[in-house]
């Protein structure tokens, strides 16, 4: 396989996945402590709208300032990072639920990522919530890594499907616009029962064969749409086999290569934590939970996958 | 043929082209499974993924298993007569073994373990039962078949584990005599 060079060098994480309540906010929160805790700079960024609570995982309060104060009136992002109490991490809040999330054009968000970039830490994670909002996509995927979260349950898988689906529709559709095509997805997609297409990966098929400069350019935007997979609350070693299944699934139905990077198991400590108010990954360093967040954080640090002695 | 020919095979398998045997077992065992059984991550593609769809999926895995795997033994062995290390390495000791152990339940068992194989690959792929395996492994006489079936089912898994399926048998019969003679006497 390749190793680019953003990938390795990829500051900017995105934690998304679709579904609410699988544990994104708390992967976040313990991904960030963990990085941090190797003496990097880090910055998490909550963007959940209607749901920010990273502040809680981490037992500090909510923010004062978010990233509304930046879009309204435009104070640097360094002025809205508040300490967290762990060394060298800090937090933004994203809470701009009084600002209308539909309002925030796209020029906005290009420019708050030209800001993040700009930021001097060697690590920005945002914390994306839950839905397929096209906020929460367009931010999904202007990150370097774009990382998923799996519980295994069917409304998860669902989501996560549909999640991943859209934004690469979205994706697909915004490079071919650059490249002046932004029609033939549309129409094709808006005649797909004519050409009997079902699924995205046949719309794809067809498009290559209409026209193949055009599959050139899919097949560039296909690589680059790596995911990082990590399943959170496993309750047995059975449950490790999913992660194996929706990459596969993944890759046959959308073309999308996924690296399955590691697994939380379930862990009753994680809302003990929480009531304690404070970070997991001190809390419990010793626990098997703690040690299976630096495997994966380690798998994404380094772009590997989890060694499964069966896979 | 060589593996780039075979690239076609490995994708289906979802390999890299320089995947060793027992590679190509476990993924066509994990692929098999998932697309075979109603796994719940074939929930959001269950629309697209007619009955018709899933018997093209599961052909293209056996052929492609069925493909690499014969191709790849053939390499294994010429790589083997030729005195060089198999492609999966570790495993080119049987030829050793062939000659100065005498195959017992435990040494099965040890070879099979080496390979990475589970169990239940083998029974998938030999039609024997897990259970009668198992007892095979263990020398659990007592409960085994009759000798002729057994004389069977030991030479399909020593197929199976690339040993020669006669001096097998042979050896794993005569412990089975063995016993059944001692338990003559105790009667």
């Amino acid at each position: 396989m390749e190793k680019s060079s953003t990938e390795k060098e990829g500051k900017i994480w995105a934690i998304g996945g679709g579904k609410g309540g699988t544990g994104k906010t708390f992967i976040t929160s313990a991904i960030g402590t963990y990085i941090a805790g190797k003496g990097k700079r880090v910055v998490l960024i909550d963007v959940d709208i209607g749901g920010a609570n990273l502040h809680s995982f981490l037992g500090i309060n909510r923010p004062k300032k978010s990233l509304t104060d930046f879009f309204e009136t435009g104070a640097s992002l360094s002025k809205l990072a508040v300490k967290t109490g762990i060394d060298n991490m800090s937090l933004i809040s994203g809470d701009i639920h009084s600002l209308a999330s539909d309002s925030i054009k796209f020029t906005q968000k290009l420019k708050l990522f030209r800001h993040i970039m700009k930021l001097n830490k060697n690590y920005v994670i945002i914390d994306l919530g839950g839905g397929s909002h096209n906020n929460t996509i367009d931010t999904f995927l202007m990150a370097d890594k774009r990382v998923v979260i799996l519980e295994p349950e069917i409304t998860s898988v669902e989501n996560m499907y549909h999640f991943i689906k859209n934004a690469l529709f979205r994706k697909l559709r915004m490079s071919l616009r650059e490249y002046g095509f932004k029609e033939i997805v549309e129409q094709m997609w808006e005649r797909r029962q004519e050409y009997k297409i079902k699924s995205l990966r046949e719309l794809m098929d067809h498009i290559r064969d209409s026209f193949s400069y055009v599959g050139d350019i899919i097949d560039k935007e296909l690589s680059d749409f790596k995911l990082y997979l990590i399943l959170n609350k496993i309750r047995s070693s059975d449950d490790i086999l999913i992660g194996s299944s929706m990459k596969s699934i993944f890759k046959k139905y959308l073309c999308v290569d996924t690296r399955f990077v590691g697994f939380v198991e379930y862990d009753d400590s994680v809302w003990r934590s929480i009531r304690e108010r404070r970070p997991f990954m001190l809390n419990y360093s010793l626990s098997r939970s703690a040690k299976e967040v630096e495997v994966f954080t380690e798998n994404l640090l380094n772009g590997k996958e989890i060694k499964l002695s069966r896979s | 043929m060589s593996r780039r020919n075979l690239k076609k095979h490995f994708e289906i398998l979802e390999l890299d082209s320089d995947a060793s045997l027992p590679e190509i077992k476990n993924a066509y065992v994990r692929l098999k499974k998932l697309y075979s059984t109603d796994s719940m991550v074939m929930t959001p593609i269950a629309d697209e993924f007619s009955k018709k769809k899933r018997l093209e999926v599961l052909k293209q895995i056996e052929e492609a298993h069925a493909k690499l795997s014969d191709e790849l033994k053939d390499e294994h062995q010429r790589s083997a007569n030729l005195g060089k290390p198999g492609i999966a390495s570790g495993n080119g000791t049987e030829g050793e073994e062939a000659e100065s152990v005498s195959f017992s339940g435990e040494v099965l068992r040890k070879i099979r373990e080496k390979k990475g194989i589970h169990l239940y690959e083998v029974a998938l792929d030999t039609k024997i039962r897990v259970e009668i395996l198992e007892n095979i492994e263990h020398e659990r006489f007592d409960v085994l078949p009759q000798e002729v079936y057994l004389k069977g089912h030991v030479s399909n898994y020593a197929r199976y584990l690339l040993l020669d399926p006669r001096k097998v048998a042979d050896d794993y019969i005569s412990r089975y005599k063995d016993w059944k003679g001692e338990a003559k006497e105790k009667d």
